[in-house]
């Protein structure tokens, strides 16, 4: 019997709102196909009316997680347009906020696959690690989430000895608890099992599908932004791109793990070999027309941002590419001929980040397949009609009983 | 092979082709094909330097115009093809049969921009709301966004 | 008097007064152990320790909404957690505590033990029918899993609780475990039924690893996805209790029963059934929830004929020594 479910917009193993159509066959799924727009929040319109200064802190609310990846893609988008040349010290920092973020979003992302295999321990033990990366994080920027590190020419603050000695003490700490982390993935039976040989994307099919980051290198793929088309001073620094050859959850569980390992090098490079000298040069106000097509690697995978300028303070068009949406197509492809139960990690496994407004609500009668559509303002007015309808009893009632 | 080979190696061998070609940035090149070329250079770029990853397509609005840029990337270098196509008749020829993994970027262009993508495989909108007003395209410059008064359904 | 003893065997001890502090004693103990055991405090700020949560929680629930679905059928949905609740703490009766008569009564005689695994997975049955009747997709899903996964642990958990009644010739829990008080070493001859037994109540009361009928990130709340309020309540207070007295079970079947009399047999039972909490909680944050497919597979690999093995085993040591 083949019937059709729709998980989401809210579910609990979706974060974020996104429609996932599943046409299932008992507890295989035959079919699958996204809804995205949950969350479109017109970003991209918005920013062509605000100055270059003003976006550097919009593109930085795209994400949540990876707000560095995007606020960083479009600063060195636009110093090129500006032809500036950043402070080299500048840049270093750059470079090590961003490893720190990799750090921090990959451990997250270990948490929540841990969470959505039903390992609750796994979540909590990579979470509490999580928030050593976070406390560094607020102490070089102030930030825990929003860093607004980044300016035309640098950033904005400089790190101090004190901060150098206490990230590379903590640095050990991290590397301990990951390489037990690659040590459970690995041998603990049950979650080894849950996630090997689960969302198969064999290499043709996602070299075709153009999907990106982690879940490119897990089925061999080594493109990796930072190698291919180095930005900042990722061309200065040694390191390997991570990959693996099992093609599904579980590798791309390990490039992550890798990954975390690598960064943990990088950090330790940059700091090691941090240059003297100012950590911002002074940009100027207004931008030639050019355009430019920046690249960043963001822990999900390749972030990109285009950008065309027309002469004045503010940008002609800003085309943001989240590594999400690049990997919807393969997701698609993985979730067909899967379990039920393989649908949270699936679709946990790319890392997703819906960072796409709420217009409306649409409900779906899941038996027959009809899709009814209500505006806000409908579905506002019906829950009023059913508030009345409720009989209360007048009486006031005292808590609990 | 880097950037410069492939600028070389496309003007000898699709000279005919294309409209213009430059070098602009260090790992950048620029390239301009005419709307019916689009999928010959496309796969020409894949056949012979890899060209299979499409980063992005991103629409901008002329006026008169609607500029559309496809970004190509291999290991090496990234390939920014560039095709105009009039306001009044705005078709594209889609990608998909070439590069199928530019499915939801298509989509996206249709939904923003209001371009018709010819022979695209899954034409449903992608991100604007199912009940969008039909002619209504976001993303261009005529288009602002007024936001409706607020009625409180039976409140003051 | 001969009325007044089953009364209070009823309803104070190991009836409904007991069983309810007890079982919400055992959660805030499996919690507060799950706490720790990931790095976290776990409940604190209700009663000493937090360990008034759970009733806090219970309260909280009976508090709340009630929700029917409009296409439910509003009498079974209504009926199903109550008469669970009941089953459940009639099964409790049937383990011997205080009761030390050799002459058989009502809660105590040849064949409870196949009475008491009856009563025990009657719940089950439930929890099918709940979801059932949800009329909610993932009710429906979250129902079948329930059944697909009692076939898997049903049986090497009966094969399990055999093989202590083979070798100790009886069908009655009191002497099963009067049995093995008597000879104590004869007790770790049953040592893998023990952990078979074990695992198969972590399925039965559907906890990590085998919560795939409830699988949060999967399937929404499975069968309870449409209960809301008291109807929860009693679902939540229903594992409690049953956790209990399948950890009661196990501990008079294989570890010996509760002797004793009045007060030290209470305080046997709660070290025993504490003990089996623990294994319980401890499995429950090592492992990570696994797939239906590979539930029953396992089950059926390697708990049904290591059951069967525990059977054999049981029935050479009985022809050696007879």
């Amino acid at each position: 019997m083949e019937f059709k479910v729709a998980l989401g917009p809210q579910h609990p193993a979706l974060h974020e709102p996104i429609s996932l159509r599943m046409t299932l066959e008992g507890e295989i799924i035959r079919d699958a196909d996204l809804k995205l727009g949950y969350n479109h929040r017109g970003i991209e319109k918005l920013a062509e009316s605000r100055t270059f200064i003003q976006n550097l802190y919009l593109t930085e609310r795209i994400c949540g997680i990876c707000s560095f990846s995007h606020q960083t893609c479009y600063t060195q988008g636009v110093e090129k347009l500006m032809e500036l040349v950043p402070a080299r010290r500048g840049l270093y920092i750059r470079t090590l906020i961003c490893e720190l973020e990799r750090v921090h979003s990959h451990l997250l992302w270990l948490g929540v696959a841990g969470q959505e295999a039903g390992f609750e321990s796994f979540f909590m033990y990579t979470w509490r690690d999580r928030e050593v990366v976070m406390d560094i994080l607020d102490w070089i920027t102030g930030n825990r989430v929003h860093y607004s590190m980044n300016t035309f020419g640098g950033v904005r603050r400089d790190i101090d000895e004190l901060q150098k000695k206490k990230i590379l003490d903590t640095l050990g700490l991290l590397k301990t608890r990951t390489e037990y982390y690659l040590n459970i993935g690995a041998s603990e039976p049950t979650f080894a099992n849950r996630l090997a040989g689960v969302g198969k994307l064999s290499k043709e099919k996602a070299i075709a599908l153009c999907a990106v980051g982690p879940t490119l290198r897990a089925s061999g793929v080594p493109m990796d932004v930072r190698k291919d088309d180095p930005y900042a001073v990722y061309d200065e620094i040694p390191f390997e791109v991570a990959t693996a050859d099992s093609c599904d959850v579980l590798g791309r569980a390990v490039v992550r793990v890798k990954e975390l390992l690598e960064s943990y090098k990088i950090i330790e490079f940059l700091l090691k070999n941090l240059p003297e000298g100012p950590f911002k040069v002074k940009a100027p106000r207004k931008v030639k027309e050019n355009e430019v097509y920046s690249r960043y690697e963001a822990p999900r995978g390749e972030n990109v941002h285009y950008i065309k300028s027309n002469g004045s303070d503010k940008p002609e068009r800003l085309k943001v590419r989240a590594p999400t949406l690049a990997n919807y197509a393969a997701t698609i492809a993985m979730l067909k001929n899967g379990f039920i139960a393989d649908i949270p990690l699936i679709f946990a496994a790319i890392d997703p980040c819906i960072c796409c407004a709420e217009r409306l609500v649409q409900l779906d009668n899941p038996r027959s397949g009809e899709s009814k559509v209500l505006s806000f303002s409908q579905l506002r007015a019906m829950a009023n009609d059913r508030y009345k309808k409720i009989n209360f009893k007048k009486k006031d009632s005292a808590w609990p009983f | 092979m880097n950037a410069e080979t492939i600028v070389e190696k496309i003007n000898s061998a699709i000279r005919d082709k294309i409209q213009e070609i430059a070098l602009t940035a260090p790992r950048r090149v620029q390239l301009k094909v005419a709307r019916e070329q689009l999928n010959a250079v496309l796969t020409y770029l894949k056949e012979q330097f890899g060209f299979t990853h499409v980063g992005t397509i991103s629409g901008v609005d002329l006026g008169e115009n609607f500029e559309v840029v496809y970004h190509m990337s291999n290991d090496i270098a990234t390939v920014n093809v560039r095709i105009l196509t009039p306001r009044s008749e705005p078709k594209i020829p889609s990608i998909c049969a070439v590069i199928p993994g530019a499915i939801l970027y298509e989509r996206e262009l249709q939904d923003m921009f209001g371009l018709v993508v010819e022979n695209i495989p899954d034409p449903r909108p992608l991100l604007l709301a199912d009940d969008w007003p039909a002619g209504q395209y976001p993303l261009r410059k005529d288009w602002h966004y007024e936001r409706p008064a607020e009625i409180i359904p039976g409140g003051e | 008097m001969a009325i007044l003893k089953p009364l209070l065997y009823i309803l104070v001890y190991p009836g409904l007064i007991f069983l309810l502090v007890y079982s919400t004693f055992c959660e805030w103990f499996d919690r507060k152990l799950y706490a720790r055991m990931q790095n976290r405090i776990g409940p604190l700020h209700t009663g000493r320790s937090g360990i008034l949560q759970p009733v806090a929680d219970i309260i909280k629930l009976f508090a709340k909404e009630d929700i029917v679905p409009e296409k439910a059928d509003k009498h079974m949905f209504s009926a199903l957690p109550v008469f669970s609740l009941a089953i459940v703490c009639t099964a409790a009766l049937y383990l011997p505590v205080w009761h030390y008569s050799e002459a058989p009564s009502f809660n105590s005689f040849s064949g409870d033990l196949i009475v008491l695994f009856y009563l025990l997975s009657l719940p089950t049955l439930i929890f099918f029918l709940a979801g059932w009747h949800s009329t909610n997709f993932f009710s429906a899903i979250g129902g079948v899993r329930v059944l697909t996964m009692f076939f898997g642990y049903e049986i090497p958990m009966l094969l399990a609780l055999l093989s202590p009644a083979v070798l100790a010739d009886s069908w009655r829990i009191l002497e099963i475990a009067r049995f093995y008080q008597n000879r104590p070493l004869l007790m770790l001859v049953n040592i893998i039924g023990f952990f078979i037994a074990v695992i198969a109540l972590q399925a039965k009361l559907e906890r990590v690893p085998f919560d795939i009928p409830h699988a949060e990130t999967e399937i929404v709340g499975g069968q309870f996805t449409e209960y809301s309020g008291k109807k929860l309540a009693f679902f939540r207070l229903l594992g409690d209790i049953e956790m209990v007295v399948g950890a009661g079970l196990i501990a008079a079947v294989f570890m010996g029963g509760f002797p004793g009399g009045l007060l030290p047999g209470l305080a046997w039972f709660i070290l025993k059934t504490l003990f089996i909490i623990f294994l319980l909680t401890a499995m429950r944050a090592a492992l990570s929830r696994i797939r239906i497919d590979q539930m029953i597979n396992f089950s059926w690999r390697w708990l049904a004929p290591l059951a069967v093995l525990q059977l054999f085993i049981v029935i050479i040591i009985k022809g050696m020594e007879l």
